[in-house]
C-alpha cells in the first residue's frame, strides 16, 4: 500500500462538498500555518484536486507527496516547503 | 532591489503571455486569480466534468506552474460583489455581464493585495480594442482610475499603445521591451507564444464567463425582476450563484419559480440547495429533482404545475398518472398528476 509508505500528516483538513478551487484555497491557507517541512493532508471529494494540487504544488514550490483516490473521496498529501 | 508585481492569472494566452513578458525582465511576479463563481469551466466541473468524462484543468495553476510562478486563488464571489453585479455603475453588456464594474472590483483586490505584498504595480493581460466594453481606451482608463491603481496598472500587451505606467517611467520595467498589440486578432498573440516558447494553453471557447451568456442572462434578470415585484428590492443571493446554471428554469407565477435537474450531477447539486425549497421528485419512478422557491405559499395551482414538469422530466413522462413527492421543511405530500404534454406551454414558462 502507498499509503504505508506516506507520511503521518501534521495536519489534516476536509474540504468535502466543496469544489474548484477552494480546496487549494484551504490548502493554501492551512499550509500559511504549518512549519516548514510539515506534511498537510487535503481530504475532497472534487475529482479535479488530482489535477489541480500538482499544479499548485509545483508553482507555489510545496512538495507533492501523492493524491490517492478512495471511492469518492479523495486524499492529498503536501509537504511544506514553498517560496 | 528586484522589482515586485501581481499578475491577474486567469490561465488563457493573453494573461499567460503578460506574465511571461514581465517575468521575463527580472521581476518578481505573484500571480492571483480571482473566483467569482461564474467561471463556465469551474461550473463544469461542479457537475461532473465533461461529456467525455474528462475533467477541466485549473488553466490558472497549470499557467503558474508551467511558468514557475507563485499563484494565490482568490475567493471574491460575497456579498460585496454581488452587490456590484446588480448595481453596476458603469451597465451591462450585451448580457448580464457588467464587465467595467467587474474589473474595476478585481483591481481594486489587486490594489489591496499590491499593497500587502509590497509590490510596485499590478498587470493584466488586457488588450486595447479586443472586447467591445471593458477593453476600450476610455475604459481601460476608468478601470485603471477607479481602482485605485492610478499609473500603477500595466497592460504589457498593449502597453506602448497606451500611456507610460509608473513602472515604466521609473525604469522598473523596460517599455521597449513590451508590446503594442490592439484589437481582436491573436495573430501577434500566436507569434508571441512561439517566441517565448509557450506551448500550452487552453483554445478559446467563446467565453468563459456564465454572465456573458445570453441564456444565463434571462434566468439572471427574471430573478431579480422577480425579488424586485415582490420585495421592491433588487438583490442576489449566494445559492442564486450556483443555481442560476443549473437545470431547467421554469417561471410558474410572478412570485414562484420551478428549477428542474437535467443531470444525476445537476440533481445531486440541487439536493444541497433543498433547505429553505420545496423539494419535488417523482415517486417509485425515476426522475429529475426539482426546487421551487419564491416569495410566501405557492398556491394550489402552482404546486399542480411543478409537479407536472417534474414528472414529465422522469422516465414516467409517457404514464398517464405520476405520484409527485412535495417535501417543504417537514411537510410532506403527495400529488398524482398527468405529465405535462404541452410544449407551447413549458416553452411559454420555460425561462
Amino acid at each position: 500500500m502507498i499509503t504505508d509508505t506516506l507520511p503521518s500528516p501534521d495536519l489534516t483538513i476536509d474540504t468535502s462538498g466543496r469544489f474548484c478551487p477552494f480546496p487549494i484555497v484551504e490548502a493554501a491557507k492551512a499550509v500559511r500555518t504549518m512549519g516548514e517541512g510539515s506534511v498537510l493532508l487535503v481530504i475532497a471529494t472534487d475529482p479535479g484536486i488530482a489535477l489541480d494540487m500538482p499544479m499548485w504544488c509545483q508553482a507555489t514550490r510545496h512538495e507533492h507527496l501523492a493524491t490517492l483516490r478512495e471511492g469518492s473521496t479523495f486524499r492529498s498529501y503536501v509537504r511544506k516547503r514553498g517560496r | 532591489m528586484r522589482a515586485r508585481a501581481i499578475a491577474l492569472l486567469s490561465g488563457g494566452l493573453d494573461s499567460t503571455l503578460a506574465l511571461a513578458l514581465v517575468k521575463g525582465q527580472g521581476i518578481e511576479v505573484k500571480a492571483i486569480n480571482f473566483y467569482t463563481g461564474f467561471c463556465i469551466t469551474e461550473t463544469q466541473r461542479r457537475k461532473g466534468g465533461r461529456a467525455d468524462g474528462s475533467i477541466p484543468r485549473n488553466e490558472a495553476l497549470r499557467a503558474a506552474a508551467d511558468l514557475d510562478v507563485d499563484v494565490e486563488c482568490v475567493d471574491i464571489s460575497g456579498s460585496g460583489y454581488l452587490d456590484m453585479l446588480v448595481h453596476p455603475k458603469y451597465g451591462y453588456g450585451a448580457n448580464a455581464n457588467p464587465c467595467v464594474d467587474c474589473r474595476v472590483f478585481m483591481m481594486s483586490r489587486a490594489r489591496e493585495i499590491m499593497e500587502r505584498e509590497g509590490a510596485q504595480f499590478v498587470f493584466t493581460g488586457e488588450v486595447l480594442g479586443q472586447r467591445p466594453k471593458s477593453q476600450r481606451r476610455d475604459t481601460l482608463r476608468i478601470i485603471e482610475r477607479d481602482s485605485g491603481l492610478d499609473g500603477r496598472l500595466l497592460r504589457p500587451l498593449s502597453a506602448r499603445l497606451l500611456a507610460p505606467t509608473v513602472p515604466e517611467r521609473e525604469g522598473l520595467v523596460d517599455r521597449q521591451r513590451l508590446e503594442s498589440i490592439s484589437g481582436r486578432s491573436r495573430q501577434r498573440q500566436l507569434e508571441l507564444a512561439r517566441e517565448l516558447g509557450l506551448t500550452d494553453w487552453p483554445q478559446p471557447a467563446g467565453g468563459c464567463c456564465y454572465l456573458t451568456d445570453e441564456s444565463f442572462a434571462r434566468k439572471f434578470f427574471d430573478i431579480l425582476d422577480a425579488r424586485e415585484a415582490s420585495s421592491g428590492e433588487r438583490r442576489l443571493e449566494q445559492d442564486d450563484v450556483v443555481l442560476l446554471s443549473t437545470g431547467r428554469h421554469f417561471r410558474l407565477s410572478p412570485r414562484v419559480k420551478l428549477t428542474v435537474g437535467r443531470t444525476e450531477a445537476e440533481n445531486a447539486l440541487l439536493e444541497h440547495y433543498a433547505v429553505g425549497r420545496a423539494r419535488l421528485e417523482a415517486k417509485g419512478v425515476p426522475g429529475p429533482v426539482g426546487l421551487v422557491e419564491g416569495e410566501g405559499e405557492a398556491t394550489w395551482e402552482e404546486r399542480q404545475s411543478a409537479a407536472r414538469i417534474v414528472a414529465r422530466y422522469g422516465k414516467g413522462r409517457d404514464r398517464s398518472e405520476v405520484v409527485v413527492t412535495w417535501r417543504e421543511g417537514e411537510m410532506v405530500e403527495e400529488y398524482v398528476v398527468a405529465p405535462e404534454q404541452d410544449e407551447a406551454l413549458l416553452e411559454a414558462l420555460r425561462i
